[in-house]
Order: structure tokens, then sequence, then C-alpha cells
């Protein structure tokens, strides 16, 4: 009884009210070896827009993503962590997570994506969502893989349209549920900081 | 009539070191006048300074007897409390040493009223200026004894000594730390102060020359006199 | 003219480095006693106030049931037992309760958070008592509900930023397909509020079909109640269980007190060093002086005028250590409060150190005391001194 009270008071702990906004993975260990099978081993990293070029970067990151930065988690230092995924002492490839401002709360998507900048995975970490089994099935996610920034290019993440391969990504939901839109704007936001954090270093 | 002031009779001072007795004082009587002049002359070990100490109340006898100005200190060799002996040696007493113990962080002017912090004469002290001047100091009160030389130190001691207008001067070797022109100066300030003052003074020194400046000189030897 | 002050205090600008030394010792020890007594005080205090802050002093939550949103959580959401709601009417009738609260805790499963989904907290509270007992709650965003049986949502800080909701935003009840619309956003606390989603307890009970039934109420009694009588009148109550705050602090109390004793064995060890110090400087000074105050005894100073120069020079030193380390105690209060936050198993919010004017008198007059002892040994000593042995171990004459 003792115990549970102090532990009670613990939770009471202005200590705890300062989570790290990171986008993390739950289970690393059991999450890279189901993205990447033949991995033997990953490194955790750490990036900020602000630790990359500070404003000018944002700037660059917003004009690529077609919107602005805002709330909680869209911040200049909001940091973001990076997979490193290595076989033997190579490496072959990333995950990498956004959060993403979602309808009825936050989705926090994942890409897989190989040494190139092409997404060989998808998947959110976190969604709600009346219709999240359609948004969890293969079927959505699979729309995803051999894609990269190039093809994110030219889509507007407002309405989805544009002249790349992503435009063709089919919504698994009803026409109004701004899911899709939400989603295709965590992906090319994560797709636009990795560039920015790796591929383009 | 003669006035006696000091009067001792049959003073000893023996000190024990280990198993060796050393007879510092040996059954010393003497009287000392009011206003005289004695010096003490002889050799080291002589016993001089333990007689200067004994008949100044600064140190207690073996035995025998002293009394100074009719009040008796010490009584067959047994010395009168420290409680009762203080207040007679401020009253009666001043003293001048080989060296000056001028306190270095105090200027002259309160180097020389240091005695006014513990003890005051009613209307007989004199002014720090009055025995500056007479001292040849008025130009140094100021300055700190560091910046002082041999001479002027042992002249601030002496005013030191005399501000509260004691009866009665003891000198431990005065210029002993003295070059010849200087000891020359403070002799002269001495003989001043007995002639003009009245001062008793009795004075331990191996310098001739001061020596000659008192009324009478009494030499010892293994801690008699001769 | 020279005073036996002026003497002393310029004697101890003779040796300035030592004498400054000594004076930030007593310095440390100072603001070591002060900021501890001052915490000692600051954090009753703050303890009591954060007690206060849970609004109610005793918790009646139905038996075996979780009494808190966390633990609930920790459980996996299992466990959930319920009282019915008419336990209120019957709790009000009570003379010795000044107001009280009723609460419905639910919890959800949601298949959506993380791989293997999670559990989803929500606590309902009746919106015309719960904000009045909790009046540190406020609003960084919008308001309290519109009605008892809105669908309504108030989210806090914590729970907000990890749902990046905002007011006017739409929440999900998982598996009850329920929309929820965000009312308000509440600033950090600092309490597990920062986590807790709320909503009105009618809507939750509608919602997950617990009509007419509670998980727990909060009583505030009145300030003249006698607290360990009503909650034994509350065992009488079938199949509840009281928590009450008042065991709450005990437990943190027993847990800090251990930390406060050792604190405390420092501070003690602290004083004792400095008055070493203390004693150490003064006995060197003393030995340092022993002709000068040999002669000074020589010139009528008496043995009671010897021993007020030596101890005035240690009422100087603490005096001026007492000073600097108050200073410093006030000055670096936020800082120590840091610390000591950083050090205690748990610490209350509020200031834990409260330094006020008689506090700093009090541990002057500690040091001053505590000084003044150190330097009665060293004052005797030096007025113990005869003028003849000064004089002889310096001519070296017999």
């Amino acid at each position: 009884m003792i115990k549970r009270l102090v532990l009670l008071f613990l939770a009471l702990s202005p200590f705890l009210a300062y989570a790290a906004t990171g986008c993390d993975l739950n289970d690393p260990d059991r999450d890279v070896k189901r993205l990447f099978p033949t991995s033997t081993g990953y490194k955790t990293s750490y990036a900020s827009i602000q630790k990359s070029g500070g404003k000018a970067t944002l700037a660059a990151v917003e004009k690529a993503l077609g919107d602005k930065f805002g709330g909680l988690y869209e911040t200049i230092d909001a940091p973001y962590t990076i997979y490193t995924i290595y076989k033997g002492n190579s490496v072959i490839g990333y995950v990498h997570g956004v959060n993403q401002k979602g309808a009825y709360g936050g989705l926090q998507v994942f890409l897989a994506l190989d040494t190139k900048g092409k997404i060989t995975g998808f998947y959110y970490q976190k969604l709600s969502s009346k219709n999240a089994a359609k948004f969890k099935a293969a079927a959505f996610a699979n729309q995803f893989t051999g894609l990269s920034l190039a093809d994110f290019a030219t889509l507007d993440i407002k309405t989805g349209k544009g002249t790349g391969k992503a435009a063709l990504i089919k919504n698994p939901s009803t026409a109004t549920d701004k899911d899709f839109l939400n989603t295709l704007r965590g992906v090319k936001k994560n797709l636009v900081l990795m560039n920015v954090f790796i591929y383009n270093k | 009539m003669t006035d006696i002031q000091i009067q001792a009779k049959d003073l000893s001072k023996v000190y024990v070191r280990g198993s060796e007795k050393i007879i510092a004082v040996n059954k010393i009587t003497l009287e000392v006048d009011k206003g005289d002049f004695v010096s003490f002359i002889g050799p080291s070990g002589s016993g001089k300074t333990t007689l200067l100490h004994l008949l100044g109340c600064l140190d207690d006898p073996t035995s025998g007897e002293l009394s100074i100005e009719g009040r008796t200190v010490v009584s067959d060799g047994k010395s009168l409390p420290e409680s009762k002996l203080s207040p007679l040696r401020r009253k009666l007493f001043g003293y001048i040493f080989q060296k000056f113990y001028l306190i270095p962080t105090l200027t002259v002017k309160e180097n020389i009223l240091l005695p006014f912090a513990f003890h005051r004469k009613p209307g007989l002290a004199m002014t720090a200026n009055e025995v500056a001047e007479r001292l040849g100091l008025s130009k140094r009160l100021a300055h700190l004894p560091k910046e002082l030389s041999g001479g002027e130190m042992q002249r601030v001691a002496i005013a030191r000594a005399i501000i509260n207008r004691p009866r009665i001067l003891l000198a431990d070797e005065p210029t002993g730390n003295l070059d010849s022109k200087r000891s020359e100066e403070i002799s002269e300030i001495l003989s001043d102060l007995n002639r003009s003052d009245g001062l008793t003074i009795i004075l331990v020194t191996h310098n001739p020359k001061l020596a000659t400046k008192a009324h009478r000189i009494i030499e010892l030897q293994d801690g008699r006199i001769i | 003219m020279p005073t036996i002050s002026g003497i002393a205090y310029k004697n101890l600008r003779r040796k300035r480095i030592r004498s400054i030394l000594t004076i930030l010792g007593i310095a440390l020890s100072t603001w070591v006693l002060v900021s501890l007594l001052g915490f000692n005080r600051g954090y009753e205090n703050s303890l009591n106030k954060d007690i206060d802050n849970l609004g109610f002093q005793v918790l009646l939550t139905a038996k075996g049931c979780p009494y808190e949103a966390a633990t609930l959580m920790l459980q996996g959401g299992q466990g959930l037992r319920y009282m019915p709601e008419n336990t209120v009417d019957s709790l009000r009738a009570d003379k010795e309760v000044e107001e009280l609260t009723p609460m419905l805790m639910q919890t959800v499963f949601d298949p959506g958070k993380g791989e293997e989904g999670g559990v989803v907290g929500y606590l309902g509270i009746d919106p015309a008592t719960y904000p009045k007992m909790k009046p540190y709650l406020t609003f960084r965003e919008g308001k309290w509900f519109s009605g008892e049986n809105s669908m309504e949502a108030v989210m806090g800080f914590e729970s907000a930023e990890l749902e990046q909701r905002e007011v006017g935003d739409q929440i999900l009840i998982p598996g009850k397909n329920v929309e929820v619309t965000v009312v308000g956003i509440l600033n950090r606390s600092g309490t597990q509020d920062d986590g807790t989603i709320f909503m009105p307890y009618k809507s939750l009970q509608k919602i997950f079909g617990v009509q007419d039934k509670l998980t727990s109420v909060g009583i505030k009694l009145k300030k003249t109640a006698n607290i360990n009588a009503y909650e034994e009148k509350l065992y009488t109550i079938p199949d509840v269980q009281v928590v009450s705050i008042a065991q709450v602090k005990n437990t943190i109390s027993n847990l800090v007190s251990t930390a406060r004793v050792m604190v405390m064995s420092i501070a003690i060890i602290a004083i004792l060093i400095a008055m070493v110090g203390v004693m150490n400087t003064i006995l060197m000074s003393v030995w340092e002086r022993f002709q000068e105050i040999g002669i000074m005894k020589s010139m009528g100073a008496t043995t009671s005028h010897i021993f007020r120069l030596i101890w005035l020079e240690t009422t100087i030193l603490c005096l001026f250590g007492g000073i600097i380390g108050s200073l410093l105690s006030v000055v670096l209060a936020k800082a120590t409060g840091a610390l000591i936050r950083y050090i205690l198993p748990y610490s209350p919010t509020g200031s834990l150190i409260r330094i006020d004017a008689p506090l700093v008198l009090e541990s002057m007059g500690i040091i001053l005391f505590i000084g003044l002892l150190s330097g009665i040994y060293p004052s005797l000593r030096a007025a113990r001194i005869k003028p003849i042995e000064a004089i002889r171990s310096s001519e070296g004459e017999l």
C-alpha cells in the first residue's frame, strides 16, 4: 500500500512532465529486425533543423514541403531520431519517424529507407482514426514502397494532386477523411527531413 | 631626609632547569630612593635583568622581602596575587626593553596611547602631542612602526612607557639594539626624564657610556652585588 | 586613541589572507546553516501547499479500484470497480464535509496506439465541483465543458502535446467510435493532471454504459473536521477504500526525513570545521603576539582586557562571516533549492527554501554563539600569559 502511494506521488513529480517530444521507435530491436530482416545492428542518432542550419534550413524544408511548420512538434529545435541500419560494417538503410497532426490525434509516420532514399517500408506507429484498419492495411502501405522524395516533389499535400508517382496513391478511406492528406504530408515531411539530415548532407 | 621608594631585602631568585639549580639573584639587599637613577651592570648571566624584573614586580622572587613606596609586595618570598600586582604595575611603573615591542598595526600615535586602552590616570596623563614633542616624534605620529628608525622606535617605546606618568621607569638594555649615536640620544632622554621630572630610573645595560649617566652604578656578578 | 576593539580589528587586517579565509569558512557554514533551516521550514510549507493543491484530503474509491489514472494505466487499464452514484448524497449529508466531487475513471484499449495498441484513460469529473477543488489548474487555451452532458474534453498539457490537439480539434474514443471535441487545454501543472484527458462524468457514464456509477469521490473536509475520525466513519460504508492524503504526506515525510538527517549532519560537520578553523586562527594569532600581549599586560592590561581583545577578534570574524554567509544564502536561495531538489527523492513544487529576517538573525545568533564559544579557549590562553614569560621568551636572558 505504502509503496503504491509513493509510486503515485512519484508519478505526480514534475520531473516526469518534461518528456522528450521526439519520435522514437517503441521497440527498436524488434522494429528494425522487422523492417530490415537482413540487418545485423543499428545506430541511433539525433538531428534537428536547428543543428542542421537553423532558419535557412527551416525555410528550405517548408518550401520543399509546400507548407509551413506549426504546432508543438514542428519547431525548429524538435529532435528527430534516425536509426541507421547496418549489415556487418556497411549501412543498408535508415528508419525515421515523424509526428504529424491527424484528425483525431497525433500520427506517427515511420519510413524505412534504403541508402538512396527509396522507401522500403511504411507504417503508422500511432494512429487514431475510425478507419484505422483501412489505413493500416498492407494494400495502402505497399503503395509507398519504391517511391522517393522526387516522386513527392510536385505533390500538393493540401489537395493530394501532383504529377509524380505519389499522386497516384489511393485514399483507402472516405473522401472526407482528412487523415489521408495528413498521412501524405507526414510522409513528404519525413522524406524532406531525411534529405536534409542524411542524403543531402 | 631621603625618601626610600624601593626596598629589597635578601631578595633571591632560583631557577630549576632539569636537575640543575641556577641562582639568578642571590640574597640581594638594596634601596632605591625617589628620583634616583640606578644602573645595573655586569656580564651576561650576572642576574641584572632578573633583578630588574623582581624590582618591577614582573617576576616572583623565590625568597626575600620587597616593598615599594611603603607597600609590601613580597613578604617572606611570597608575592601579592596577580590581581593586586597588576594595578600596582600600571600605577607605578613604566617599562622599556631592548626590543621595542611596538604593535606593528598601530600608528606611532596609537602605540604611544596604547596604555590608555586599558587604563588612564585621571588628570595625570600626558597627551600624545606633549610626549611626542618632548621625544622629538611630532612629525612621526601618523607613521607605522616599520617606517621608523631603531632610535625612533625606542623613543616611541619610551613615550608609551611614560604617557601615564609612572613613578619608576625600568629600562632593560634600552640601547642594546642601537648604534652609538642613537644610544646617546636615548641616554640624554633618560637623563632628562630623571632630572626634570624626578622620575626614578632603574637601568640594565652593557653600555658603559649609558651607565655613567646614572647616579649609582651597581655591578653584579653571579647574582650578587660586588 | 586606540580602543580594544580598534586594536582587535587592526590585528585581523595584519594577516589579511588568513582572516579572509577564516571569514570565508564561517560564511560557508552560515550559508549551509541558513539554507538548511530555511529548507526545514520551506519544505514543510511547500509540501502542505502541494497537499492542499490536491483539493481534497480524502479520496473514497470503490474497494480494489485503483485510485489514480496513473496507477490504472500501470495495471493496463484493468481492475475498475464501481460504487453507486448515490453514495455522494449520503456523503454530502455529513456536516464535516465542505465539498465533494464525484469522479469516474474509464479506460479503453486503443489498437492504433503503438504496434500492439495501448490503454487510454479518461477521467470523468463534475464540471460544477471539480474545477473549484483544483484551482491551480489553469487553461492555456479554452475553458471547462459547456455542460455536464456535453461530448467535450479538456486535455492536460502532456496529453494535448502527444496527440497534437488544439481547442476545436476532435479526439476519438477508440472502440466506441465517439467523437469528442477538445474545448480546453490546461497549462502544465507539474502533476499527473498533465497527462489526463478530462470529460464530464455523466458523458462518460453514457458512452461506457455505466450509468449511476462512480469510481471515486474526492472529499474536502471543513477545516475544523477531525480527519482521522472522519476516515474511521467512512470505513463503515461497504466496499470502499479510503485513501487519505495525510497518509501520503506521512510517507513522503518519512522518505525525506532520512535525507534531512543526512543533510543536517553535513551542516553540523561544516559548523564544527568552521569552529575549529576559528579556534586555530585565533590561537595562532595569540601565539604570534605572545610578546605583544605580555607587553600590554606590563603596561596595565588586565586579564579581562586581554580576554576581551581576543574575544572581540573572534566576534569580528564571526560577524563578518555570518553577514556574508547570510547574504550568500539569500542570493543563492534558488540555486540551493535546485540543488536540494536534485538530491531529495521527492520535492514538492513551490519554493523549497524559505529565508526571512528572523531566520537569518537566528542563524547569525547560532554562528556567533558557536564562534564565541570557540574563541573562549584562545582568549583564556592569551589572558593567562604572564608579562615576564613573554619578555623572557624574547630576551632569552636570566
